[in-house]
């Protein structure tokens, strides 16, 4: 009798919890997907003033051609556009670093020059090269402004920037990429801004 | 089994030392914490008594694992950004609820069960805040980086924001409590 009791409890137990779980992931799956969605946007966008942009970027993704660059790999690419005139090139790049593979936003004006570059994924050397994703970041703010003609290297390699301190891989890595997509817009730059200009 | 003293057998090291990183996510682990283990104790009061010694580990475990999911999934809806820090600890508060059955520890008194988990939710939030001082040099920031805390210096020890820094600073807190009790 103990056993059956028993054994009665531990099958309701079960079926209560899988239904259980099973019925609040369920029902809580579109607010995941919006949570998720505002938490993407967030992320992506805070580089751009609210004020510049009136479309829903992330929503239109372009399609990309040629997305393998020299030392770095466009994995999406996103256009901002202010009644109807483009406004900002949204690129996502992947490239290597010392650790591992490292995931940039990087935003583009329409005129060829970088707005601002965030990083988005990183697993490099924390207090080293994971300064990479301090934020504010006064190393990534210092390309701003410069198109694909600059001396996009480390000082050490005649370039014109300096690097992070005791990261000379993860810093080449980041401004070769920046480089590769401001070089790939110059390319690209009918497709990519579309008819908005 | 006898219940063993204070925290040790506990098994709430990995809980204690993978959360306690900053302040939110001590925090966040703490609330979860008391709520699923304050379910599960409430929901095992009444099943427990005809159970047999295998039906009580099954159920034990099934409880424990609905209700960190359940509380898995209310985070992701609710605190998204807190649940991608944090939730891989979170989810350890499942095991923490068997080892809880099966150490002694619903055996005990209300009060001495009270302090217990009053003594673990004090260690989690002292080595959150001494954390993330010390290893970011700032206090309070949030996951979502909406708010990056405040600030006490500007340059933090990186090391003791990592799970070797948690075992340090464990440690230098096990060594003063030690040298209290000695001189006392």
């Amino acid at each position: 009798m103990n056993r059956r009791a028993s054994a009665t409890i531990v099958l309701l137990v079960a079926i209560g919890g899988i239904a259980a779980t099973y019925l609040l992931a369920r029902a809580s799956a579109p607010q995941i997907a919006a949570a998720q969605h505002l938490l993407d946007s967030r992320k992506w966008l805070d580089m751009l003033a609210p004020e510049s942009y009136d479309n829903q970027p992330l929503q239109q993704p372009l399609s990309l051609i040629d997305t393998r660059l020299a030392h770095s790999q466009l994995s999406a690419g996103y256009r901002a556009t202010l009644n109807g005139k483009s406004a900002a090139i949204l690129l996502r790049s992947q490239t290597q670093g010392y650790v591992g593979a490292i995931e940039l936003l990087i935003v583009i004006e329409p005129n060829g020059r970088l707005l601002a570059v965030k990083t988005l994924e990183q697993r490099e050397t924390p207090g080293l090269g994971g300064h990479l994703a301090d934020r504010p970041n006064p190393w990534l703010q210092g390309f701003a402004g410069n198109s694909s003609d600059a001396g996009w290297a480390l000082k050490r390699d005649a370039g014109q920037f300096d690097q992070i301190a005791g990261a000379t891989v993860t810093s080449r890595a980041v401004i070769d990429a920046v480089h590769d997509a401001l070089r790939y817009f110059d390319d690209h730059r009918a497709a990519l801004l579309g008819s908005g200009t | 089994m006898k219940p063993a003293p204070g925290l040790a057998h506990c098994m709430m090291l990995t809980l204690l030392l993978g959360s306690s990183g900053s302040l939110a996510g001590a925090i966040g682990v703490l609330l979860t914490f008391s709520v699923v283990v304050g379910l599960y104790g409430l929901c095992m009061r009444l099943l427990r008594p005809p159970l047999t010694e295998r039906g009580r580990l099954v159920v034990s475990v099934l409880l424990a694992a609905t209700l960190s999911s359940c509380a898995d999934v209310l985070a992701q809806r609710w605190f998204l950004s807190w649940q991608q820090a944090f939730g891989l600890y979170a989810g350890l508060i499942a095991l923490q609820c068997v080892v809880l059955e099966y150490n002694g520890f619903w055996r005990l008194t209300l009060v001495e069960r009270g302090k217990r988990c009053a003594l673990f939710g004090a260690l989690l939030l002292l080595l959150g805040i001494l954390r993330e001082v010390a290893g970011s040099g700032s206090l309070g920031r949030t996951p979502s980086e909406t708010w990056q805390g405040i600030v006490l210096f500007s340059e933090g020890l990186p090391l003791i924001g990592l799970i070797p820094g948690a075992f340090i600073v464990l440690a230098l807190l096990l060594a003063a409590r030690q040298a209290l009790i000695r001189r006392n």
